[in-house]
């Protein structure tokens, strides 16, 4: 580990006013730092607060009635899996629907309907939702493309445990950028219940990662988390739906990283 | 959403919205979109983006309430720094890694003005307190950490804007941090020393 970085550095880093490469030098510094990287933390929280100097501007009513909109759609019977993380299972969903709005939207423009209005804001709406998800599509692509070319990513096998129906799990983890990609067959979680993958640190408490289902045949997720963060070992366990802000279920998948 | 008069603490709601119960995500927006809104506007400067990321940010809150941790941050900081890091990388069109991005997951630290702000007339008494802060400080201090903050610019590129060596753009920018530090982690002591 080299030596602490300047007292000012980790509210410069949560600015964003570090040049680039004082910024490479202080992230490699963080991976070697838990103390800087807890300060880097700390600074992000603080630095927050500068937002609150921003002239306090009203909120269209309709932002919110839109966000609920969308959130009841995604309260559909079978999206739990869907709704959590990034998956790669939402892009034949995603696409099927885009089809299906844009045909929608065209057939819409050679016939009159006396509840036009009502159309084009449902149809927008879908829209919205479906780009939503194309975006969280794309995350993850950039997500694995970034993790998978990292120099310093790790890779870790997630066993079973005993008693377990499921196979295998595999992480791949780059401590730089705070990338984690996960990929295994998994069996359908009981229907209250929901697994959830768990980076365990070197010090601290775990740290979620997301919460799916195992519904489709391979589940394949991503998450970002602060960088640096040195991990002693990643886990999935069986959580009441919906997850758990800290693990409480029995672990079905463990995989320590080695040193 | 609350019991005599005391409003439900932002860790039960957390939990609620987890169980997805939309009345609770619901109240979490009413309690925290208007400074949340306020900064996206200030950066983006476009109300129609402000509030795409805004109601995308609400969103994911819905999807992945399990990644906010009540006991390691508080939520209202939570957001502030995810909507913030959004706007800035998207203001720059994400051709600079955000720094925003990879920070969804905030260790208990410093800023304790972001935790007990459940009440209206505690948010609205820490957003008087804060830009009282930022106005005590020097004009051209208060420039490059609003340069920063709200403009995603590092401190070369405020020194270009400027037209200010970066050695002065440094110094200002530490001697500022400097007063930010001391005024937002007394915070607790200011707070309670005035009531």
């Amino acid at each position: 580990m080299g030596p602490h970085v300047n007292p000012e550095d980790p509210d410069l880093y949560a600015l964003g006013a570090l040049d680039e490469e004082e910024r490479a030098a202080f992230e490699a510094h963080l991976r070697s730092c838990a103390q800087c990287a807890d300060q880097a933390a700390a600074a992000q929280r603080r630095i927050a607060l500068v937002g609150l100097a921003a002239e306090p501007v009203a909120v269209p009513s309709r932002v919110k009635e839109e966000l609920m909109r969308r959130v009841r759609a995604e309260h559909r019977p079978q999206p739990e899996a869907a709704s959590r993380g990034r998956s790669w299972r939402w892009l034949v969903p995603v696409l099927a629907t885009s089809t299906m709005i844009f045909a929608a939207l065209a057939a819409w423009q050679w016939t009159q309907n006396r509840d036009q209005a009502q159309q084009i804001s449902t149809l927008r709406g879908q829209l919205a939702d479906a780009q939503s998800r194309s975006l969280d599509i794309a995350r993850a692509s950039e997500d694995v493309d970034l993790v998978a070319g990292a120099p310093g990513t790790i890779h870790v096998a997630l066993a079973p445990q005993p008693g377990t129906q499921v196979r295998s799990g595999a992480i791949l983890y780059d401590p730089q950028s705070g990338t984690v990609a996960y990929f295994a067959h998994m069996p359908p979680a009981p229907s209250d219940k929901s697994y959830q993958l768990w980076l365990v640190p070197a010090a601290g408490a775990p740290i979620s990662l997301g919460v799916f289902s195992g519904n489709e045949p391979m589940t394949a997720l991503t998450a970002r988390l602060n960088p640096g963060v040195a991990a002693k070992a990643f886990a999935v366990t069986v959580e009441p739906k919906g997850g758990r802000p800290q693990p409480t279920g029995v672990k079905i998948l463990v995989g320590a990283v080695k040193t | 959403m609350s019991v005599a008069g005391q409003p439900v603490p932002d860790s039960a709601l957390i939990e609620r919205i987890m169980a997805q119960d939309e009345n609770a995500l619901s109240a979490v927006y009413d309690r925290y979109s208007g400074m949340v809104f306020s900064v996206l506007v200030r950066i983006l400067k476009d109300s129609q983006a402000a509030e795409e990321v805004l109601q995308d940010l609400f969103l994911q809150l819905w999807r992945e309430a399990q990644r906010f941790d009540s006991s390691r941050g508080s939520l209202p900081a939570w957001l502030m720094v995810i909507a913030r890091n959004r706007a800035i990388s998207r203001l720059r069109g994400r051709n600079r890694r955000a720094l925003v991005e990879t920070s969804e997951d905030l260790p208990t630290g410093y800023a304790p003005w972001l935790d007990n702000v459940e009440q209206e007339a505690a948010r609205a008494e820490m957003v008087g307190k804060v830009k009282a802060a930022m106005r005590e400080m020097p004009r051209e201090q208060r420039q490059v950490v609003e340069l920063a903050y709200f403009e995603g610019m590092t401190q070369t590129e405020i020194a270009a804007h400027t037209g200010t060596p970066l050695g002065t753009v440094k110094t200002r920018m530490r001697t500022a941090i400097q007063s930010l530090r001391q005024l937002f982690d007394d915070g607790t002591a200011r707070q309670s020393g005035r009531s």
